[in-house]
């Protein structure tokens, strides 16, 4: 999420050689791809080969892996200030990248909705309207309490950024929270994502969002412990607050589309 | 050569490496593919094996490795990596770790697809992956899917770190109309990348999804569609393509400019119309790959006019391309050489292309050989000497050392004939016979069997082109004579600023540019 900037002599390991530059080296990079070589093991050994003891294993090998690797990262690249305003555009790049994703997925949604000879398909129950809401009120309102952490970030005042960044947590975590009980909800009303399309859908378009929350949790996390020892930087505050403004205005889509349609 | 310094690299040059090595080793292993397939098809009956699975395993992974592991990561990943930077006068890419994350997840992609030699269930599903097969076949589709998400969200973190590099990263006095034509066709390249991969990530998940957790997603039985898939699916793959023809395209523009010593024919047009053009009709274009999945008419005459109208930014490059030559004092060295081979090839396979636009032709055409031989010269052949004379072209400046220029020269004319042979022939048998593709046996069409033989010694060829090239390589990077600083002669920055294997960080400081300096400022140096 936040690399180090385009100043080339910040290596987290310089390794002198005579008579030139040295050549600038990372390991985490790799760390995190063996990482996630592991978890797609995990995949396949769980639902392919249906192997659930490797699959732990596997799993057990993978997320040491990555979440080390995400918090070496972060730790060896925080700071480096050199990169700040370019990581801020280059999440616009990948916010374009995001958009596709979700897209593809809402296209294979409209597809099968609007070919079906009727809707809603058999097996379908009436969703809950109350939960999306609170859901959207509460990451909405967690958008605009990342916003005061950047003010703090900005002021260099580290326990106001450390406060409003677990308020902020907080309403993503609960917002997680509300989506897994809508979940348990729907299950036990026996609406799974194996009933018909509209329970693919759902569940797999709210999953794809709220792995994204998850993701920008992951960011806060990582971000949270350089705040507390005052390591601040602009530049990764405001990219994982444009990352997080991404992540709730799909929300409405999903909202709109799957709950309100 | 201190090994922990390769393998956690973040420095651009050495990443590039990384990606060429790694492709490198995908073509092998995709190429062996093709050999065992040439050879299955030289007899009718079985040959060398009596599975049609097993054939369907090779092409599986003749298709999605050439593609994925070899083609795209060796312009996108190699090509950009080592030229992007010193072309443009950075000092490195913009975020060095990301980089080195890219060609890491290509790595974990590229041991996802070899691992179909070992799982029980390889997958047979072609690179294309179609439901319904993919779903219900016994073959191991999740290695399909990770394959492609790994080496897709490699493309997605290059794309997003080298645009804001080219956007953000240029030396002093590098304006936009002085950029290589390099440099603009990796910027469309993976502008492209960051609007289709995603696309086509999600619809090899879905198929997973569709198997493994029981969704509905192409089950028509529950409300899905299978025709999703295929449009999702071509949404991409369509434009692959122009990922994979931007960069050859642009690098081939490039070695023209520096051994014709002549600037870039009609630079703006080419830019402006021909680069740009194709990145904005490429996503209008993907239905024709479903002209038979049936369409409404209105549909296949739409697509029929976007996909002819592609043909003008294509022609306003190949415009530049050639006009690059008139009047140079050409010298016909091997990148060059390669570089002339490749503009041939694609001419054939882009003139091919036109018929299969057309729909009332195509409903004849697809599905035979003759639609096999096409997208191989415009795409397989094309795009593959392309690399290899960037490769060429480049090698003193990786290296530090010179390749055998005779042994090059031998090595091209054994690619060049070699692959005219095998795809003419293909297109050749597709219309006179229509030979179906894709068959593991071709009892059917008993009278091309002298072209089938015809076929597999052009595969040998082929073959024994790429080993001597993998030779010269090879021996050219540990004994070759020492490279001069700018052995080509070229005004472009990477040749007249650094050292041949330039060093960390490539510049002490990082050039400023004069006014009057442009990459291909040949006519002073004619005098």
């Amino acid at each position: 999420m936040n690399q180090g900037g385009y100043q080339m002599n910040h290596s987290a390991e310089a390794v002198h050689h005579e008579g030139h530059e040295a050549w600038s080296t990372s390991a985490w990079p790799v760390v995190i791809s063996f990482g996630i070589l592991a978890l797609s093991f995990a995949f396949m050994l769980q639902f392919v080969y249906e192997l659930q003891l490797a699959a732990i294993i596997a799993l057990g090998i993978s997320l040491p892996l990555i979440i080390g690797g995400i918090a070496g990262w972060t730790s060896e690249g925080m700071g480096e200030g050199e990169g700040e305003s370019l990581s801020f555009a280059c999440m616009g790049w990948f916010i374009l990248a995001e958009t596709m994703i979700f897209l593809a997925v809402f296209v294979a949604y409209w597809y099968g909705r609007l070919g079906a000879p009727m809707w809603p398909l058999p097996g379908s129950v009436p969703l809950p309207l109350l939960i999306p809401v609170i859901m959207t009120v509460t990451l909405v309102t967690s958008s605009l309490t990342i916003h005061k952490v950047q003010d703090y970030v900005k002021e260099g005042n580290s326990s106001g950024a450390v406060k409003w960044l677990l308020l902020t947590i907080l309403l993503g975590g609960a917002f997680l929270g509300m989506t897994g009980y809508e979940w348990a909800h729907l299950i036990g009303e026996g609406f799974t994502i194996k009933t018909n399309l509209f329970g693919t859908v759902l569940y797999s378009i709210t999953g794809l969002h709220g792995s994204h929350v998850l993701v920008g949790l992951c960011i806060f996390l990582a971000g949270l412990i350089p705040v507390m020892k005052g390591n601040m930087s602009v530049g990764f505050w405001r990219t994982a607050g444009l990352y997080w403004h991404f992540v709730d205005i799909i929300w409405f889509f999903v909202v709109s589309q799957v709950y309100f349609w | 050569m201190n090994l922990k310094e390769w393998i956690f690299t973040t420095d651009h040059k050495r990443v590039g490496v990384l990606y060429l090595i790694g492709s490198i080793a995908a073509f092998v292993v995709a190429g062996i593919m093709a050999v065992l397939m040439r050879i299955e098809l030289t007899t009718l009956g079985p040959t060398i094996t009596d599975s049609a699975t097993t054939y369907n395993v090779w092409l599986y992974v003749h298709g999605a490795v050439m593609i994925l592991g070899f083609q795209i990561p060796a312009l996108t990943g190699f090509a950009a990596n080592f030229g992007i930077p010193l072309m443009i006068g950075a000092k490195d890419v913009a975020f060095p770790r990301l980089n080195a994350f890219s060609v890491w997840l290509f790595f974990m992609g590229v041991i996802m697809a070899l691992l179909t030699f070992v799982v029980p269930d390889p997958p047979d599903i072609m690179w294309t992956g179609y439901p319904p097969y993919s779903i219900t076949t016994s073959g191991n589709t999740a290695l399909y899917t990770f394959t492609v998400l790994l080496i897709g969200f490699a493309s997605i973190l290059a794309g997003i770190n080298f645009l804001t590099t080219i956007i953000f990263m240029r030396a002093k006095g590098m304006t936009w109309n002085k950029l290589n034509i390099f440099t603009w066709t990796i910027a469309g390249s993976f502008v492209m990348q960051l609007i289709y991969v995603p696309v086509l990530g999600v619809a090899v998940l879905l198929i997973s999804f569709d198997k493994y957790l029981g969704t509905y997603f192409f089950d028509p039985a529950k409300g899905g569609d299978v025709l999703t898939y295929q449009n999702l699916f071509w949404f991409y793959s369509h434009p692959a393509v122009y990922v994979i023809f931007l960069p050859f395209f642009g690098l081939l523009m490039d070695i023209f400019a520096t051994f014709a010593k002549n600037p870039i024919f009609n630079y703006k047009t080419a830019v402006y119309g021909g680069v740009w053009g194709i990145v904005i009709i490429s996503g209008e274009v993907w239905i024709h790959h479903l002209y038979v999945s049936g369409m409404p008419d209105w549909l296949r005459i739409g697509q029929m006019v976007t996909t002819l109208m592609i043909s003008v930014p294509v022609g306003l490059l190949t415009i530049s391309l050639v006009g690059t030559l008139y009047k140079g004092s050409i010298t016909f060295q091997t990148p060059m050489l390669y570089a002339l081979g490749t503009a041939f090839l694609f001419l054939i396979g882009g003139l091919t292309g036109i018929p299969l636009a057309v729909t009332a032709l195509t409903v004849n055409l697809s599905e035979t050989y003759y639609v096999v031989g096409h997208f191989h010269y415009v795409m397989a052949v094309s795009g593959t000497l392309a690399i290899f004379a960037g490769v060429y072209y480049w090698f003193p400046k990786i290296t530090g050392r010179m390749f055998n220029e005779r042994w090059g020269h031998i090595g091209f004319w054994f690619h060049f004939v070699g692959a005219n042979i095998i795809f003419w022939t293909m297109m050749d048998v597709g219309v006179r016979t229509g030979l179906s593709r894709r068959y593991y046996d071709w009892a059917q069409w008993p009278e091309v069997a002298n072209e089938q033989m015809i076929m597999t010694v052009g595969t040998g060829i082929l073959a024994i082109g790429f080993v001597i090239m993998l030779f010269n390589w090879l021996l050219g990077a540990i004994i070759g004579a020492k490279a001069p600083d700018n052995p080509w002669g070229s005004a472009s920055l990477e040749w007249t600023t650094t050292p041949c294997a330039p060093p960390h960080g490539n510049w002490a400081t990082p050039p400023v540019l004069a006014d009057d300096w442009s990459p291909y400022a040949y006519d002073k140096r004619k005098g």
